[in-house]
């Protein structure tokens, strides 16, 4: 029973963390139909500078909304520089629908190295504002502790800013049409340029959001070339599909749900199957039901 | 231009670009590879980065430390020690991939304690030092197939085995917790299976053995190995890991409160890195740890205190821990290994000289070294200790009490060696 | 355009296999290790040239079939002691199987969604060996291509003879997929990367179609993983990392992923960066951390300049602003 509680706890803590990072790639998909792989960067980066904002603050929330603000900023300064001459000089050719995909990877090589260029390799460690220390039932501890709530408590804070935004403003809206018919869009009097950019800074926010809480997740200590950080980016992008690709919401129940499944083949089958279960789910998924569990099938468009 | 000269145009560049590189090729040595007049180039290989780096990354500037302080004293027969080092993230092909540029392209004349079991056994395989004549010195290992002469002739290994320490370890027990359930915390690969084999040797059971992909540790997937660490009931666990491993193991325990007696192995017991990991002090408090040299701590130890000394000017800042008194100790040895094979150094001279004169060396170690023409065997024991309540490893009631055994069925007896007084201001004489 | 006829291309190739030769002599054993690497790449990047470039389809999941190849190969010599040729065989059936099923797969998926999987099946097949012990692990498995014939001499090195067996295998196996880029499959598959619609409507399967690409360009996979686990001598997880997977797709890019040609840039390219930059790097007497992670940063510099400037290649660009100038 505790155990079972255990790997629920796990789950959803995990899963609220690949939330952030799903809802991180969707809002880049949607305002431009690409997947930024360099988003895996972009959230080791902001961490970096989360965690020198820690030095100079001394406050974990406050270097935390540092670090989004840090995302959000480098996340429209790549939109306005990179993407646009890059969507330009590839929207046609034999090498159109992998040029973004690889560029983006080329530029999450760039991050990384000039990340560990500047930081260096080892371990830095943001030190949890509260203590990881489990809850205690009885004589059984739980793998939750008031760090973890604090976790699942911003997770929810921030999904609901987010839907706010989309719900108050017609940005939701109109970032879907600058994806789609950005002319139509422009006609109709959305300025597509700065919706496109205000999608990549939320974007970068989120993103930043989902690494810094991820340190908080174990024991504080990460560097580029952390297991968890590769992980966290390709299993925010499983839960993005998972969650079908186009909605938040999709994107909060799909890593959610991913979050779930990995803890329990953690406590209950084997440790070592950890890293595959997440490609498992997605392969799952893809061929069940590839438009994810909100998703709407896309028809045939010529 | 038609297509078949195009190809002809492609295939004459490409056989340009590589007769340019060749043109970069360093001209070749005169006397012996790595050694001129004024220097001797060592190579090493190890983690400075990585999941596996914690705690090992410093080993470099301890090496370093010590060499600068020899070539300052007139170096080793008028030749300036040096060392290149090489990061291999703990990865077995990349430690080919380096050690290979090492050999081939820095042109060293001998690695000096390259780190990890599976590093140095793919390392053996690719790129055959052996068959290339390059001495292999002090390796960052405790596997006991490398103490194999026949397998790995030009290998010296230096630490006590995986063999060894497990077979010591269950002496420890059997004589401090016997009857009690036991768990067994280990990395997936020849590192690991040789700790087993030792347990096994000693007639060890345990109630619960987790073994971990090398790479794979995590705050995460400790979780899992408490859990069924936990579910068994054990008393008492070995955690028979690098450091990394060792700390997610405690760190994770402790968040879950989970506290049975804790015996860390040598490989990634260093209670520095541990407590830089996030690891409370008051974790380690009273959990077994072994060594085979004094204790870091030992202010009244003549080597630790000179040591320390190297190390505090070098490095400022740094801690002085166990990763750092043991690669200084290495770098001593093998300074006098370099010494002792006289001005008319090369590889084969620098072999012989550990084998004939090798077991006669000083060094910081509590234990002799067991260098012959027969033997690549180095240390061959450890004394037990327990970490004190900040976190420090300090020998049980202040008195070392060493034990020692072989890689075999050899029995484990207690040790009476005194170590000889360190050579005038610790360096080679 | 002219197609020069199949016994100049076997000339050509001759041609080549004998500069190969005297070239193995004429340097010393680095550059005739780094010789190996680059044939190494030279197939890996071929075989991306042809899925991507050739068939429109594109894999993040190289590496893993370059792994699927290189165990395929060392448990045939270790369990069944056969020759090197024999295990290089098994080697690219095991991969092509493997990419006929993920092509299966694959074939109903674009962009992101094909993307996606491919990239599941790159970082999740290497963790695959550490669930059986017969795949040895984290550790992975020797592959022991055994010493070179004492006929050829005490001086004959195993890298030496590492690139001569690689050198042989590229030649044959680029031979080959130049022919089947001249056939109607090339032709094929060029259609459907143009217009699959337009293809489909011509009777081409496009199913079918799709799955023969990523099962022949998996088999050259197969080859470039069993040469690879040759030259590190071992097979492991780590020997076919997601890094793996983009370095091909880099060189792919670098080499004009839509022709053959620039294929030998693309792979000396991706082994000289490392070289180039550590001596740049060692030259201005930079820290550890530059020096380590400046290889990486040009190759990811270079990556993003190539798209953006010469999205076809260098080799494309070349022709096509010769063939402008012709035709003014």
């Amino acid at each position: 029973m505790i155990q079972l509680l255990n790997t629920i706890l796990i789950g959803v803590t995990s899963g609220a963390i690949y939330a952030l990072m799903a809802m991180a790639i969707v809002l880049v998909w949607r305002s431009t139909r690409v997947i930024n792989f360099a988003q895996a960067g972009l959230a080791l980066a902001s961490t970096y500078i989360g965690y020198e904002a820690l030095q100079i603050v001394d406050n974990y929330w406050i270097a935390l909304i540092c670090a989004m603000f840090a995302g959000a900023a480098i996340s429209a300064f790549i939109e306005i520089t990179f993407m646009r001459i890059l969507l330009k000089h590839t929207s046609s050719g034999p090498i159109a629908s992998v040029a973004p995909i690889i560029a983006t990877l080329g530029l999450l090589g760039i991050i990384k190295a000039l990340i560990t260029m500047i930081w260096g390799g080892q371990d830095a460690v943001i030190k949890p504002p509260l203590t990881n220390t489990g809850f205690s039932i009885g004589t059984h501890t739980l793998v939750f502790s008031p760090m973890k709530l604090a976790i699942i408590v911003s997770v929810a804070l921030l999904v609901f800013v987010f839907s706010l935004i989309f719900q108050k403003t017609n940005i939701g809206l109109a970032l879907r049409a600058s994806a789609y018919a950005p002319e139509i869009a422009r006609l109709a009097g959305v300025k597509v340029d700065l919706v496109r950019t205000l999608g990549w800074a939320l974007s970068g926010a989120s993103g930043a959001a989902a690494g810094l809480l991820l340190t908080s997740n174990g024991n504080g200590a990460f560097s580029p070339e952390s297991a968890e950080f590769s992980l966290l980016f390709i299993s925010g992008f499983i839960a993005a599909v998972v969650g079908g690709l186009d909605s938040l919401v999709g994107a909060v129940i799909g890593g959610i749900f991913l979050g779930l499944i990995t803890a329990f083949v953690l406590m209950y089958i084997s440790g070592s199957l950890f890293f595959i279960a997440p490609f498992v789910v997605l392969l799952l998924v893809l061929f069940i039901r590839p438009q994810g569990i909100i998703g709407v099938k896309a028809g045939r468009r010529a | 231009m038609t297509r078949m000269n195009r190809r002809a145009l492609i295939t004459a560049s490409a056989v340009l670009a590589v007769a340019a590189l060749t043109a970069t090729t360093i001209p070749a040595q005169a006397s012996e590879v790595g050694v001129s007049n004024s220097e001797i180039k060592l190579g090493m290989t190890l983690p400075m980065t990585g999941t596996a780096s914690p705690g090992y990354n410093k080993i470099p500037g301890a090496m370093k430390a010590y060499f600068d302080y020899v070539n300052a004293n007139g170096g080793v027969n008028g030749r300036k020690i040096t060392i290149k080092v090489e990061d291999d993230r703990y990865v077995p092909t990349e430690a080919v991939a380096k050690t290979n540029k090492l050999i081939l392209q820095d042109k060293v004349m001998a690695l000096i304690s390259p780190l990890g079991t599976a590093n140095n056994k793919a390392v053996a395989a690719s790129v055959n030092p052996a068959r290339r004549g390059v001495p292999v010195l002090f390796v960052n290992t405790g596997f006991s197939g490398f103490a194999d002469t026949k397998k790995y002739p030009t290998t010296y290994p230096i630490l006590p085995s995986y063999v060894m320490e497990a077979k010591i370890m269950a002496e420890y027990i059997k004589d401090n917790f016997a009857g009690k359930t036991l768990g067994l915390v280990y990395q997936d690969d020849d590192f690991g299976t040789d700790a087993l084999k030792g347990f096994t040797q000693a007639g060890v059971t345990f109630a619960a053995k987790v073994a971990y992909a090398s790479g794979s540790q995590s705050a995460a997937t400790a979780a899992g190995w408490v859990t069924k660490l936990s579910t068994a009931k054990c008393d008492v666990v070995v955690l028979f890991g690098v450091s990394s491993a060792t700390a997610a193991g405690l760190g994770t325990a402790a968040a879950l409160k989970y506290a049975p007696q804790w015996i860390l192995g040598s490989v990634g017991g260093d209670a520095t890195t541990i407590k830089a990991s996030g690891v409370p002090a008051g974790v380690l408090y009273n959990a077994v740890g072994a060594s085979f040299a004094p204790a870091t701590t030992d202010a009244e130890d003549e080597y630790v205190k000179l040591f320390s000394d190297i190390y505090a000017k070098a490095v400022p800042g740094s801690a002085f821990d166990s990763y750092v008194l043991g690669a200084m100790n290495s770098a001593f040895v093998a300074a006098q290994a370099l010494k002792a094979a006289g001005p008319d150094l090369t590889r084969k001279s620098l072999m012989a000289a550990i084998e004939s004169k090798g077991a006669s060396f000083a060094s910081a170690a509590l234990l002799p070294l067991n260098y012959s023409k027969t033997s690549h065997v180095g240390y061959s024991g450890y004394w037990f200790g327990k970490y004190s309540p900040t976190g420090d490893l300090k020998p049980v009631d202040g008195k070392y009490v060493l034990y020692t055994t072989d890689s075999g069925s050899g029995a484990v007896v207690k040790s009476t060696w005194k170590r000889p007084a360190m050579p005038a201001k610790g360096l080679p004489n | 355009m002219h197609k020069p006829s199949n016994k100049k291309r076997i000339a050509i190739f001759l041609l080549l296999g004998v500069a190969i030769y005297f070239l193995s002599g004429a340097v010393d054993e680095l550059r005739v290790y780094q010789g190996a690497s680059v044939a190494v790449f030279v197939v890996g990047i071929a075989s991306i040239i042809l899925l991507t470039g050739y068939s429109g389809q594109v894999s993040l999941g190289q590496g893993a079939l370059l792994g699927v190849g290189g165990y395929a190969a060392a448990l045939m010599r270790i369990h069944f002691n056969t020759p090197i040729w024999i295990c290089f065989a098994v080697a690219i059936l095991a991969a092509a199987v493997a990419g006929a099923l993920l092509g299966l797969a694959a074939a109903r998926l674009s962009g992101p969604y094909l993307a996606g999987t491919t990239l599941a099946f790159a970082v999740g097949l290497p963790s695959v060996a550490n669930q059986f012990q017969l795949l040895g692990g984290e550790q992975g498995l020797l592959f022991d291509v055994g010493f070179p014939p004492l006929s050829f001499g005490e001086d004959f090195t195993q890298y030496k003879w590492f690139f001569w067996i690689a050198s042989l295998a590229t030649l044959i196996a680029i031979f080959w997929l130049q022919n089947v880029m001249r056939s109607r499959y090339g032709r094929s598959w060029k259609a459907v990367r143009g217009n699959d619609v337009a293809a489909e409507l011509a009777g081409i399967n496009l199913t079918r179609n799709k799955t023969l690409a990523f099962t022949l360009s998996a088999g050259l996979a197969g080859l470039s993983g069993a040469l690879l686990a040759m030259t590190i001598g071992t097979v492991s997880p780590s020997a076919f990392p997601l890094a793996l997977s983009f370095s091909l797709l880099t060189g792919a890019v670098l080499a004009g992923v839509t022709t053959l040609g620039g294929v030998m840039i693309g792979a000396v390219t991706l082994v000289a960066i490392p070289d180039i930059a550590g001596a740049v790097a060692s030259r201005f007497g930079s820290s550890e951390a530059v020096t380590n992670n400046l290889p990486g940063l040009l190759v990811s510099a270079l990556l993003i300049l190539t798209v953006l400037f010469v999205p076809n290649g260098p080799v494309e660009q070349f022709r096509a602003r010769r063939e402008h100038r012709v035709n003014k």
